[in-house]
């Protein structure tokens, strides 16, 4: 019982922290076509600069995570601005400026930090005591604001101005740009929520797991994972593979104890699947449909 | 001529050796609806998309307002008042027909500060309104048959509050009583007023389009194009009676074109 219940929460906060992380990735992919594989390295970025924050200015977690999730979404906007706004048409040069860019943000914390493991003290602190199992409050405070954020990005998408026309240019930018949406200004500010996205997944995650230059990795694995089950582009798709490839990851860590690092073989496994039997994914078009 | 709104001088464009816009040139006044005329391949729907901004000229400037607009970007273009509807409509198939139209009017051109989306929607609706296509406003763009994408293009169209209207093929695939209101909603969309919360500068149009008998009696004046190049220019009486325009386009049958019986 008491292993069921913690697969459970651990499934769904890993699984939630990613599908925040797959969201991102998912959205700025389906509205730029930019492959960004320095998604996960925002990430890591993020936490960093919350440990920075923490331990060296001494600023409360809070506050650290707040000004690390806006200094997220400013550096993503550089990086646009000088690195993908000039080739973003050329799909192939995009990804290998993005994998360089998470490259040179790793080796740069490498360098300051060192290949060190870095905690960060909870937000929270605390647990709730049900019997059978005590659950943290910061592991239940990181489910919900996985939840809240989830379904403020939905909101974002649905019931606003920007969000519709984001999805206007997900779907077709050309007619966009004759209706008179700006597609660079919109690509601009996707990528900045894309990047806030992954810092607050690194806000959520730097107290419960520890901060490393190499922490971006793994994840990365998931995503992509998760954003082939889904389906490209879908972020519907995003959420509900990220949260099934959760609990899968949580089901090896319990089940072979010591083979834990078998977990991300899991991800690419199931990817591998999916682009074989089913490549459009749950939720993805066809691509011949794609195209008309 | 009254205030111009829009002037070609010397257009040209060319695919590789194929020269489809040659040295055209002329002007359409604020309170005009023009007519681009002319046989299959004439470049009529290439010279629309030049003064778009979607091709740009091999040679030639296209001023707009006063100023010349031949290298800015299409989006910068719609938003100095002038928007396009193109021969073979491209809604944006899987959102809804009003969110189709809401996007247009999300363009800072016709965008009003603090409003939400409840306002935009209810601007829309009336765009959707006056194109006649308001009982669909919750269908998925993908289902409209081609008459009404053509529709939602005009409401897409009006949504931005334009100056000056480039309309291609506007009557095209519709059956008579279709093409009749859509002429009827162009010519009161062009004298102008309120329509709902939208307001209508009564734009400028330029219409290219075959169905000359529905086209004609709205025109203020016709240009006339072939080969690429400018064939002739006048009211639609002198273009009907213009031995060179019946030549090469318009064949003897063309008694009750002006008339638009």
């Amino acid at each position: 019982m008491e292993t069921l219940t913690n697969l459970v929460i651990h499934g769904l906060l890993y699984g939630g922290m990613c599908a925040i992380l797959a969201v991102g990735f998912a959205l700025i992919f389906g509205v730029a076509k930019i492959v960004n594989m320095a998604h996960t390295a925002f990430y890591m970025v993020a936490s960093f600069i919350i440990f920075i924050g923490v331990s060296r200015v001494g600023l409360p977690v809070w506050l650290a995570s707040l000004v690390s999730i806006l200094l997220t979404c400013l550096l993503s906007v550089i990086c646009y601005k000088l690195f993908f706004e000039r080739v973003k048409h050329h799909e192939t040069a995009v990804m290998i400026i993005s994998v360089a860019l998470a490259m040179l943000f790793q080796e740069i914390f490498l360098l300051i930090f060192g290949g060190h493991y870095h905690g960060i003290p909870a937000l929270v602190k605390g647990f709730m005591d049900l019997g059978v199992v005590r659950i943290s409050y910061k592991n239940l405070f990181a489910l919900g604001f996985s939840l809240i954020t989830l379904l403020g990005l939905w909101l974002l998408l649905s019931k606003t101005r920007l969000g519709i026309a984001i999805r206007s240019v997900a779907q077709d930018r050309e007619v966009a740009n004759l209706v008179g949406i700006n597609i660079n200004h919109i690509y601009m500010i996707t990528m900045g929520i894309s990047a806030g996205l992954a810092a607050v997944a690194g806000a959520i995650v730097a107290p419960i797991f520890m901060v490393h230059p190499l922490m971006w990795m793994q994840p990365l694995v998931m995503v992509l994972a998760a954003v082939v089950l889904g389906g490209l582009g879908s972020i519907k798709g995003a959420v509900i593979a990220a949260l099934i490839l959760g609990f899968a990851e949580s089901l090896v860590i319990f089940l072979i104890p010591d083979g834990s690092f078998l977990r991300g073989a899991v991800s690419l496994a199931v990817m591998v699947v999916v682009l074989v039997i089913r490549p459009e994914g749950l939720y993805g078009v066809v691509f011949e449909e794609e195209r008309l | 001529m009254e205030d111009v709104i829009l002037e070609i001088e010397g257009l040209s464009k060319s695919f590789g050796g194929l020269q489809a816009v040659s040295d055209v040139s002329f002007s359409i006044g604020r309170n005009e609806i023009v007519g681009l005329i002319g046989p299959n391949g004439a470049g009529k729907s290439t010279t629309i998309r030049l003064i778009s901004g979607i091709l740009k000229p091999s040679s030639g400037t296209v001023r707009f307002k006063g100023k010349n607009i031949t290298d800015k970007p299409v989006w910068d273009i719609v938003n100095m008042g002038l928007a396009s509807t193109f021969q073979v409509v491209k809604p944006f198939r899987q959102l809804p027909v009003a969110a189709n139209v809401m996007v247009a009017c999300l363009c800072p051109r016709a965008k009003r500060h603090g409003e939400w989306v409840k306002t935009v929607e209810l601007r829309a609706r009336d765009a959707l309104e006056f194109a006649g296509i308001a009982d669909l406003a919750l269908e998925p763009a993908s289902v409209l048959s081609h008459g009404d994408l053509k529709r939602l293009e005009l409401a897409r169209a009006i949504a931005t509050e334009p100056e000056l209207l480039l309309l291609d093929e506007p009557f095209g695939g519709l059956n008579p009583a279709e093409t009749s209101m859509i002429a009827r909603s162009l010519k009161r969309l062009h004298k102008g007023g309120r329509f709902g919360r939208l307001h209508s500068e009564g734009p400028a149009m330029l219409i290219v389009e075959h169905k000359l008998a529905d086209l004609m009696p709205i025109l203020d004046r016709v240009v006339v194009i072939n080969f690429g190049r400018i064939l002739a220019v006048g009211t639609p009486e002198e273009i009907v009676n213009n031995p060179a325009v019946i030549e090469a386009y318009l064949g003897k049958e063309v008694g009750n074109l002006v008339s638009g019986s």
